[in-house]
């Protein structure tokens, strides 16, 4: 059940079953392509796959801000009388917004420190499979919370946009720190360095634009402009969005 | 060449570890980089020829065929323990002087950012070319570098981020340890870190992969 409060802020805790992690993404993120990587990868990934009940302590929510409380400019929006520059290629996106869903996700600490202990016992391989799994499971969070943003808002008539977060395109990673400061203190167990890298560094922060007239695109890659991305997807093909 | 070191050479660039190692199927049952070195050992090939034309090359073809997007990080770790495989058999003769490192690069990720795979990957590639790799971990202070730099003298350093709001503490660290050891190389790495940005902080090499560090290596930091 999710655990509500009185400033529209949700926050939830799923199983790694619930958010349907696939085996073929986590293979194919390695780079492989057309499933074509070696049976060692694929065996370890199928070990490794159902002792992640065990090691995530997954946690996401999010914060809706009130109805006709942003306003979004050219290459910015200003949310709670603090200004984000996100850039051109975001503000465009959330362009039509009324309002905001800030979110966050994140799959905790244990994944990070069972890869940590793998790698220190020698076997990189498992720990960096470790690794990529647990990268895969907070974008699966990341999925089912915008569902559950969806669901949130719906009766409102509301739609969402794609999400974005701070550190894609033009829009800085150091503005998480404007982000975090709009959320419930170390909301969903997360915290912000000076670096403005989150702890768990398994975690995912970002925005989604809500509003009775705005869209959400197929896929994310062609707007991103790290073009160079080992996961670059030219094709538009299944929308999975990658952080 | 040799048909041992061309053995060797396929079980790295293969990830072929050991006669017991079930990978690469096609080379199940088969001896591995373990075997082979003892082998090369035995049949009296100089330790520096069984480093330089059989492992070598061998990650050397690993490091390219990665940066080509041909094969990926789980290939790359197979290559790094058949590599390490057969180092343990010239780990004596590296303690008795007769193999020597190309030379040592100090790396780690920079202060701020706790990120570790990308570096460790560097750090096997470059091991993997002949260098001695001395891994000061993630979140690596300037003065931290700048205290290794000291005890290892005549080395690189090699500087890794993963985010900009990390980047910029590379500025930091090349000033630190530029002001005290002006002639010491430093080569930079991490996603989001370009070859202006090097030039910017005044680092002396950019990468945006493991074999272009180990190129810069081998062609900026060896004395000849
Ligand atoms: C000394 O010489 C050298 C030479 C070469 C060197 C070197 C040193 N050091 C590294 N190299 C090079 O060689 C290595 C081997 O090939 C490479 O090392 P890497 O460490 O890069 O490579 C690893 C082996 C594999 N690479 C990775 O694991 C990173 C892959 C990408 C796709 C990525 C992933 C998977 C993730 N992320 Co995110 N993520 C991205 C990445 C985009 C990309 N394509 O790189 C990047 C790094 N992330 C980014 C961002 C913004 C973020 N991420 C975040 C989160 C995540 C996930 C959790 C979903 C996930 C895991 C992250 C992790 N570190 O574990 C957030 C931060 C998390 C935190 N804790 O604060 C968040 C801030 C987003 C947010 N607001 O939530 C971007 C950073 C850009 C910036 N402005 O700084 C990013 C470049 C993506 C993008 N499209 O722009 C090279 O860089």
């Amino acid at each position: 059940m999710p655990e509500s409060s009185s400033l529209d802020v949700v926050m939830f805790s799923p199983s790694a079953e619930a958010l349907g992690v696939d085996r073929d993404l986590v293979v194919a993120d390695l780079g492989y392509r057309n499933g074509e990587a070696p049976d060692m990868v694929w065996e370890l990934v199928d070990d490794l796959l159902p002792q992640l009940p065990a090691h995530v302590e997954i946690r996401c929510g999010f914060r809706i801000l009130p109805s006709g409380s942003i306003d979004v400019g050219d290459d910015s929006f200003t949310a709670n009388g603090m200004q984000f520059s996100t850039g051109p290629i975001i503000a465009s996106q959330l362009k039509r917004s009324t309002s905001l869903a800030l979110f966050v996700s994140t799959v905790g600490l244990q994944m990070e420190r069972w890869s940590a202990q793998l790698m220190a016992e020698g076997d990189m391989m498992k720990g960096f499979l470790v690794d990529a799994l647990a990268s895969e499971v907070v974008e699966r969070a990341s999925v089912w919370l915008e569902q559950r943003v969806v669901d949130h808002i719906a009766p409102r008539g509301w739609k969402i946009t794609n999400r974005y977060s701070p550190g894609y395109c033009d829009w800085a990673v150091s503005e998480q720190q404007k982000l975090f400061s709009l959320l419930p203190h170390q909301f969903c167990g997360i915290t912000l360095t000076a670096s403005s890298l989150m702890v768990p560094i398994k975690s995912l922060s970002g925005i989604i634009g809500l509003g009775p007239d705005v869209k959400r695109g197929a896929f994310q890659c062609s707007i991103c402009d790290l073009k160079d991305c080992y996961r670059r997807r030219d094709d538009p093909g299944p929308a999975k969005e990658k952080a | 060449m040799n048909e041992l070191l061309e053995s060797l050479t396929r079980c790295v660039e293969r990830g072929k570890v050991n006669s017991k190692s079930p990978y690469p199927p096609d080379l199940k049952g088969q001896d591995g980089a373990d075997e082979f070195a003892r082998k090369a050992i035995d049949a009296g090939i100089p330790p520096q020829e069984i480093l330089s034309n059989g492992l070598i090359i061998g990650m050397q073809r690993v490091g390219e065929r990665f940066r080509n997007k041909e094969i990926f990080v789980p290939d790359v770790l197979m290559a790094a323990k058949a590599m390490a495989a057969a180092m343990g058999h010239l780990k004596p003769f590296f303690q008795s002087d007769i193999l020597k490192h190309k030379g040592t690069i100090v790396i780690g990720t920079v202060l701020g950012d706790l990120h570790d795979i990308g570096k460790k990957l560097v750090s096997m590639v470059i091991e993997g070319a002949g260098w001695e790799v001395v891994d000061l971990g993630t979140d690596v202070s300037p003065e931290k570098f700048l205290k290794a730099v000291d005890e290892h003298p005549g080395c690189v350093v090699g500087l890794s981020a993963l985010l900009t709001t990390t980047m910029v503490n590379m500025e930091s660290t090349v000033k630190h340890v530029k002001a005290k050891h002006p002639n010491v190389k430093v080569i930079i790495g991490g996603a989001p870190v370009t070859e202006e940005f090097a030039l910017k902080i005044g680092a002396d090499g950019y990468s945006s992969d493991p074999q272009g560090a180990v190129e810069f290596l081998n062609s900026r930091c060896t004395p000849n």
